[in-house]
């Protein structure tokens, strides 16, 4: 496979997140039922057939993977926090697919037409209510904007990190991130032919994505625990999808976009949420200053390395692979012009920077001579391993094609 | 995986390979080098903090070291975003000018910080390294970077006019605090640690004057720098330079005229400037440099000898030959200078001179004192006026730092609500819906 090939191909990176996450199931076998794991699988496996042909995913996919999610969470009895999760997931999901229909419904009375393309040809005409598309379009655009987890819609994702199973959260956020990325772009189609729609879209696309990382940057410096660190870090990532979105929308087809930029981010974000979840439940929670490293930090180093290789990644530190994804966006800005986009995408970058930067202090922690007696699972490091692996063989990849 | 313990090298080693690594990358010309090499800084010194013996006391208190890398960081990413038309990118020339401005800005803050001229962490040379039994001298690290920040990165941020000026301002007030400081401090390798803040910041304002050329304010600094870093690691070695009345003469002698060849530019050329900013520079860079001569030449106590009956030594050992080094390059660098251009007008030339000469033969005074008991009174009573303004201007720098993370933080109390995790948080989706949705549609 060449290096071309491996960016621009999902399915490596998919299956390698896929892999991982079957090898934290097989490691929690004893704690859950077979049933249990059956059920899990039943939602890792179409949650990785989602990001592994996104550029051809359809509008029905995202209610029904949020379903799929939402019944997973609930089957958790042992548990009450992966049940207060899934409402929550339903409520807020569900209502914005709500929201939406309604948006959907409005532009349909308005146009006549339910194709987006075809809307916007009949808006364009001008035969139609100002007031009714200006108020249909965003909610039309909603849907898609809550799935990317930006603030203030930031909530859910940290809240999955910490609710679901390291297994079942990495691929659901990254499903659900990767498909409010395409219904986005499903929606947007065609806008160039409507210059008023392009321009409103525009704007709600920058507002969306400068509060993303505004809010992101603030929120995360925050954060105690690590799990919702990590959420965060994933709302960032949707912060970073509104803005190659608010780059390209009403400027042409969007095609060319999605299977440059959207396909391999998505597929990135898979692995790297892999190894940065995993990483965050083996890390101290607010640990004093001075205090003794976590335990999978002083008995297994280099595992722990590994993790944090995908949680830098995440972050985008310059020489991962996140780093170029961070990085085309930054420039796509800087060449349009936007520079109040941009300055919030810096302040975005530079708290996750500073966070994974704080993670590896705290999670090496001060030396002690105790070595932590019983090892982390083997399944758990070589999850580890496999993400950070996976990482490692996009950033080669980029560096041979530079 | 225990072979590994055996392979990772003490804390020691381990913090100075990594402050090595870091003060190499800070002088190559790469693009993500300088904030590699800060960053790697900052984990030398984490590291030897984690190992000291009061890792949380130790810790948190060099934990600022990460802002300037971060600061450098912004900087690199901003060249990688904004490469130029050159590279592909066409960028509006707005944009451009703009992102140039917060690159300098990001560069200078590393290099101001790394140099105790911000008012964040300024006192920092106060302190011992983390390594409390060997690092008296490690903080001298961090001034000696960053000025060499500002010399690598001169031409990131020398073209920018309000940067340079507002960062020649703040290095002649820190050299100012650095000299007051080190005339208040009673322990002399405090003293030499404010001593290395002095030059480095002094150095500074020579190179974005524009007095000389940088690589002459490079050797200059490399003068008086080295004099004093030299001092400070030979406190810790049996203070050789001090032993003796022929090596305490030879260094104070060394230590005056670096000082003084460094300060000697920046106020000769206070003669090619308006009367106003001439006085203004006369006066400000004067009192200084007249401070820090002081405390060169009159601080340096000789040590008595150890020994009953001195062992003959070579003349060629390090302590007796790095002067001639040291002090081998201050003819050199201001010949080149000359040679370049650099002609001040003769009054200037000669009244530059008068505050080290007059800050250095008050300092021969104070070591030979004609008459004793009543000068020690008035230096006591001078010494104990200077902590005090000292500690004067670090509490109101503290009073107004302190004051805006308070008001930061009451700002950031929302933001810690809007991620608790509760279901209140459905309310939030609400808002998010309304202005997005409603408000900003209308308010277009």
């Amino acid at each position: 496979m060449s290096a071309r090939a491996l960016l621009a191909d999902p399915a490596l990176p998919v299956a390698l997140a896929l892999v991982a996450a079957l090898l934290l199931v097989a490691s929690e076998r004893r704690r859950r039922p077979l049933s249990g794991s059956l059920g899990l699988l039943l939602v890792l496996v179409p949650c990785a057939l989602v990001l592994a042909r996104l550029d051809a995913a359809g509008w029905i996919l995202a209610p029904l993977v949020t379903a799929l999610v939402a019944a997973a969470l609930a089957r958790e009895s042992q548990d009450p926090l992966p049940g207060e999760c899934a409402l929550k997931l339903v409520w807020v999901l569900g209502g914005a697919f709500a929201l939406t229909a309604v948006g959907f419904a409005l532009l349909a009375l308005a146009t006549g037409v339910t194709a987006p393309p075809e809307q916007w040809s009949v808006l364009q005409l001008g035969l139609s209510q100002r007031m009714v598309w200006v108020v249909a379009l965003p909610l039309a655009l909603l849907a898609g904007v809550v799935l990317l987890g930006g603030a203030p819609f930031h909530f859910w994702v940290a809240d999955l990190f910490q609710g679901a199973s390291a297994a079942l959260a990495p691929l659901a956020v990254a499903a659900l991130q990767g498909l409010g990325a395409m219904w986005l772009v499903r929606r947007l189609a065609g806008l160039e032919g409507f210059g008023d729609g392009a321009v409103l879209a525009g704007a709600l696309l920058r507002t969306a994505a400068i509060a993303a990382f505004l809010a992101g940057a603030g929120t995360l410096l925050l954060q105690r625990r690590p799990e919702r660190r990590v959420g965060t870090l994933a709302s960032l990532q949707g912060g970073l999808a509104l803005a190659a979105l608010a780059i390209s929308a009403g400027r042409g087809p969007l095609d060319t976009m999605v299977t440059a930029w959207l396909v391999p981010w998505a597929a990135h974000l898979a692995l790297a949420l892999s190894g940065g979840a995993l990483l965050a439940r083996l890390t101290p929670a607010d640990p004093a200053a001075g205090a003794p490293g976590g335990h999978l930090f002083r008995r297994h180093p280099l595992s722990a390395f590994a993790g944090l290789y995908a949680l830098f990644s995440l972050a985008g530190v310059p020489g991962t692979p996140g780093a170029a994804l961070w990085l085309e966006i930054a420039r796509g800005l800087a060449t349009h012009g936007q520079s109040g986009l941009l300055i919030a995408l810096a302040l975005g970058w530079l708290a996750a920077f500073a966070t994974v930067m704080r993670e590896l202090r705290e999670g090496f922690g001060a030396p002690t001579a105790v070595r932590p007696e019983r090892s982390v699972p083997r399944p758990v490091r070589a999850a580890l391993w496999v993400s950070g692996a996976g990482l490692a063989m996009l950033g080669v990849a980029r560096l041979v094609l530079q | 995986m225990r072979f590994l313990s055996h392979l990772v090298p003490g804390p020691r080693p381990a913090g100075g390979l990594l402050c090595a690594a870091g003060f190499a990358l800070v002088l190559l010309p790469a693009r993500f080098a300088p904030a590699l090499g800060v960053e790697l800084l900052a984990a030398g010194f984490w590291w030897w903090a984690r190992a000291s013996e009061e890792p949380a006391f130790q810790v948190p208190r060099w934990s600022w070291l990460r802002r300037p890398a971060t600061a450098l960081w912004l900087a690199a990413a901003i060249e990688m975003a904004l490469p130029g038309p050159t590279a592909g990118f066409p960028v509006p020339p707005a944009t451009l000018a703009f992102w140039s401005r917060v690159e300098a800005i990001a560069i200078v803050w590393a290099a101001l910080e790394l140099l105790a001229a911000l008012p964040l962490a300024r006192p920092f040379s106060d302190l011992p390294g983390p390594l409390i039994a060997h690092g008296a001298w490690l903080p001298a690290l961090l001034p000696a970077t960053g000025f060499l920040l500002l010399w690598r990165q001169a031409p990131r941020w020398l073209d920018v006019d309000e940067v340079r000026e507002a960062s020649a301002v703040l290095l002649l007030l820190t050299a100012a605090l650095a000299a007051l400081r080190a005339y208040g401090r009673r322990r002399w390798t405090a003293g030499l640690r404010w001593l290395v803040v002095f030059d480095g910041a002094l150095a500074g304002v020579l190179l974005s004057s524009g007095a000389v050329p940088p690589w002459v304010a490079v050797v200059l600094w490399i003068g008086a720098c080295g004099t004093h870093a030299y001092l400070l690691a030979a406190e810790l070695g049996g203070a050789a330079p001090r032993r003796g009345p022929v090596m305490a003469m030879l260094w104070r002698m060394t230590s005056w005229i670096t000082t003084a060849a460094l300060g000697w530019p920046l106020l000769a050329v206070a003669g090619n400037l308006s009367p106003r900013r001439a006085v203004l520079t006369l006066v400000c860079g004067g009192i200084p440099i007249a401070l820090a001569s002081w405390v060169n030449v009159a601080r340096l106590v000789e040590a008595p000898e150890r020994r009953s009956l001195a062992r003959p030594v070579s003349w060629l050992i390090p302590s007796r030959m790095t002067p001639a080094v040291l002090l081998g390059g201050v003819p050199l660098a201001l010949a080149s200078a000359w040679w370049v251009g650099f002609a001040p007008r003769p009054l200037f030339a000669l009244l530059a001179l008068v505050p080290a000469v007059l800050g250095g033969a008050l300092g021969l005074l104070a070591v030979h004192p004609a008459e004793a008991g009543r000068g020690a009174r008035a230096g006591r009573i001078a010494q104990h006026a200077a902590r005090r303004l000292f500690r004067l201007v670090i509490g109101l720098e503290r009073a107004l730092v302190s004051g805006a993370t308070r008001l930061v933080r009451v700002l950031a109390t929302p933001l810690r609500d809007l991620h608790t995790g509760d279901a209140q948080e459905y309310v939030l989706f609400l808002v998010g819906v309304a202005v997005l949705a409603i408000l900003l549609p209308l308010l277009r």
